[in-house]
């Protein structure tokens, strides 16, 4: 695979170009198919007695009998070993702008070469990418992507990053993990954009070796998690606060859904909960959901919504909040919140300024958090 | 109201300890157990009560669990050569469960399009699964173009098991192999995921019988094959209501594991809950008083 080859996907079209069955999209990749599937034993599971095991990858715990698969579709008890079915299978890989993850504050302007298995462990009915999440490991085509060979295409395209991302990473953990620590011998930094759905230790362990990890929050009420996304909020809320505590980036997007996750008062909560676990200092974005998979009946989000949320979050003392999924909106800049210059100038996933310096504001000299270099 | 007929038919010497099935023994339960479910004089006059020479027949197998474990081609052939008799040509009949590679570990030859009933995964090229997803109360799946484009009455031919998480799985259960994300209603016991896929226009109305294999039946930590728990039960059981038959078979299930010394499956916390909730939907009747239990003996 050759930079031209990731050059067509033609980074920034906004669509995830998944490898998969003729009726969804295009492939565009002349990638070798392989069409199967992994036989590598899980990471994080207990055996148990007469064939049973427990994963204890994710918060579901999903405890199996032989040949049965967990919640996500792509873990699967054989004989009493569980086994990955995706390790070193992409069914999707592209090159996209760091700032589509979204990654606001980290190596602006660069590109991530992007990578998805099949499967998520929850079940969202505003999923973006369904298509590749929502299935289990064989309906996707799936094509050999070894770790090694993954770190490798990053570095010859010349992206600064990977990106786990698309589904759920914490399902392809085990493909991710090993991945990152080959890009760490590449001096390449690893990205995780996740549900953050997943235990403390195996999340503690990836923190070592990953460079930065965006947690979708998707409402601030349980309520929510149970009936539109299918799992909990507080192991969400728990990951948030474990990976703030470690050494790397951190950034938070929150999908506004009007009527079903869009009241003000909700979001002050969620902002000063962040502000206290985490600091002002976290990249909080407020991004503009369309009509998709399960939930067609509404509209997109209101752009007057987005900007109400982002002030409310700014008054709560965060510093920087974002609006995503509107094109050209002021709220998609960065300003540096001493003296109010503007650092980053950013259209869509275009970054068309970037003044901060040394990982400063160039005015005042005020530290910006973030990863810069 | 009157009660939902479900028959019973034990062949002895069906299927020897080493698997091989005795062909005159089955077909004799095949015209036994049709003919006592419909009130017909054998399975050819049950079948046309059932079914029309226009449809085209689905039988689901569900082929998870391995040759040790599936109902194979010697009980499933036999049974899909039936509709022959009533004007039902064989290329209109298709054995079918999700993936070739399934089948084929069962001992089945793949049959797309040669002579014979056909024998197919829903992932054989050109078929695969509905675009879009089915959304029917929590149900939201992609559902198999078998079912969908190539078949107008469905027989869940279901081998009858213990099941870990939903406590039995029978012939509603059995359509869990008919959408592409069955791992997602694997919570509470799959209630009420079982009852309401069932419940979902695609499968409810194109389901006309339950044939349930309980030759050999896996009655603790099934789905898998233990050895330890197979209890040869040499017996296959026959029902028009899907939830009567599966209640039938979920009994059968606890009485081979009383004989085993073993806890009910209400005892270990994982009853069927979902035969409630289907009977709830008024899918069938699911308490014993209401079913009419006829067992019998070739
Ligand atoms: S990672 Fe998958 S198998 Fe493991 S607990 Fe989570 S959903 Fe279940």
């Amino acid at each position: 695979m050759d930079r031209r080859d990731f050059i067509r996907t033609a980074a920034g079209t906004g669509a995830v170009l998944a490898a998969r069955p003729g009726a969804f999209v295009r492939d565009l990749y002349a990638f070798q198919e392989t069409a199967n599937l992994s036989h590598v034993e899980a990471r994080y599971y207990i055996k148990l007695p007469d064939r049973e095991i427990e994963c204890q990858l994710c918060p579901r715990k999903c405890r199996l009998g032989d040949k049965e698969r967990g919640y996500c579709g792509v873990r699967e008890n054989d004989g009493g070993t569980y086994y990955t079915l995706v390790y070193g299978k992409a069914c999707a890989r592209n090159i996209d702008p760091v700032e589509k993850k979204p990654f606001f504050h980290v190596l602006p302007g660069t590109a991530a070469l992007s990578i998805a298995s099949a499967g998520c462990n929850v079940n969202c009915k505003f999923c973006q990418n369904w298509e590749i999440s929502q299935v289990r490991a064989e309906q996707v085509t799936a094509y050999d992507f070894p770790p090694r060979d993954v770190a490798a295409a990053a570095e010859a395209n010349r992206c600064p990053s990977i990106a786990y991302t698309y589904s759920e990473p914490t399902v392809f953990y085990e493909y991710m993990f090993d991945t990152a620590v080959e890009a760490r011998r590449r001096n390449i930094r690893s990205l995780v954009v996740t549900g953050g759905l997943i235990n403390p230790e195996p999340l503690e362990a990836l923190t070592k070796v990953v460079d930065a990890i965006k947690i979708d929050l998707k409402a601030f009420t349980q309520a929510f998690y149970k009936d539109y996304v299918r799992g909990d909020l507080a192991p969400v809320l728990e990951a948030i606060k474990l990976v703030a505590r470690q050494k790397i980036w951190l950034e938070i997007v929150y999908l506004v859904i009007p009527t079903l996750n869009d009241e003000p008062e909700e979001v002050r909560k969620m902002a000063r909960w962040i502000l206290k676990e985490v600091g002002p200092g976290v990249p909080l974005h407020f991004t503009r959901f369309t009509p998709m998979y399960l939930i067609k009946n509404l509209p997109p989000t209101p752009l007057s919504t987005l900007r109400s949320l982002r002030k409310i979050a700014l008054d709560e003392g965060l510093q920087y909040v974002y609006t995503g999924n509107i094109p050209g909106d002021e709220g998609e800049n960065t300003w540096c919140p001493t003296c109010r210059t503007l650092l980053i100038r950013r259209n869509g996933f275009a970054v068309e300024e970037n003044a901060i310096k040394g990982g400063a504001c160039p005015s005042c000299r005020n530290p910006v958090p973030g990863i810069w270099a | 109201m009157t009660e939902s007929l479900v028959v019973i038919v034990r062949g002895r010497g069906v299927r020897s300890r080493g698997g091989e099935i005795a062909p005159a023994v089955l077909a004799r339960i095949y015209e036994r157990g049709l003919g006592l479910l419909t009130g017909q004089t054998g399975a050819e006059e049950a079948l046309r009560t059932l079914f029309a020479p226009s449809d085209k027949v689905g039988i689901k197998i569900n082929a998870i669990a391995g040759r040790e474990l599936t109902s194979p081609p010697a009980v499933t052939l036999p049974f899909a050569g039936l509709f022959s008799r009533i004007g039902i040509a064989d290329r209109n009949v298709v054995i079918w469960d999700r993936t070739n590679r399934e089948l084929r570990a069962a001992g089945y030859a793949l049959n797309a399009d040669g002579p014979g009933p056909r024998i197919l995964g829903t992932d054989t090229a050109g078929v695969g699964y509905d675009a879009e997803p089915f959304v029917h109360r929590n149900i939201a799946s992609r559902i198999s173009a078998v079912l969908t484009d190539r078949v107008t009455a469905s027989v869940s031919f279901a081998i009858l098991k213990d099941h870990g998480l939903a406590g039995v799985t029978a012939g509603m259960k059995n359509y869990f192999g008919a959408i592409h994300n069955p791992n997602k209603y694997h919570d509470d016991h799959c209630d009420p995921f079982v009852a309401e896929l069932f419940d979902a226009p695609p499968v409810r109305t194109r389901h006309r019988l339950t044939v349930l294999d309980a030759l050999v039946v896996q009655c603790h930590r099934g789905p898998a094959f233990h050895a330890a728990w197979a209890a040869p039960a040499e017996s296959l059981i026959f029902g028009t209501d899907p939830v009567a038959v599966d209640a039938a078979g979920w009994r059968l299930v606890e009485r081979l594991r009383k004989e085993k010394g073993l806890p009910t499956l209400a005892e270990e916390g994982r009853p069927p809950l979902y035969l409630q909730t289907a009977e709830r939907l008024g899918l069938g009747r699911a308490a014993e008083a209401d079913i009419r239990l006829l067992e019998d003996e070739v």
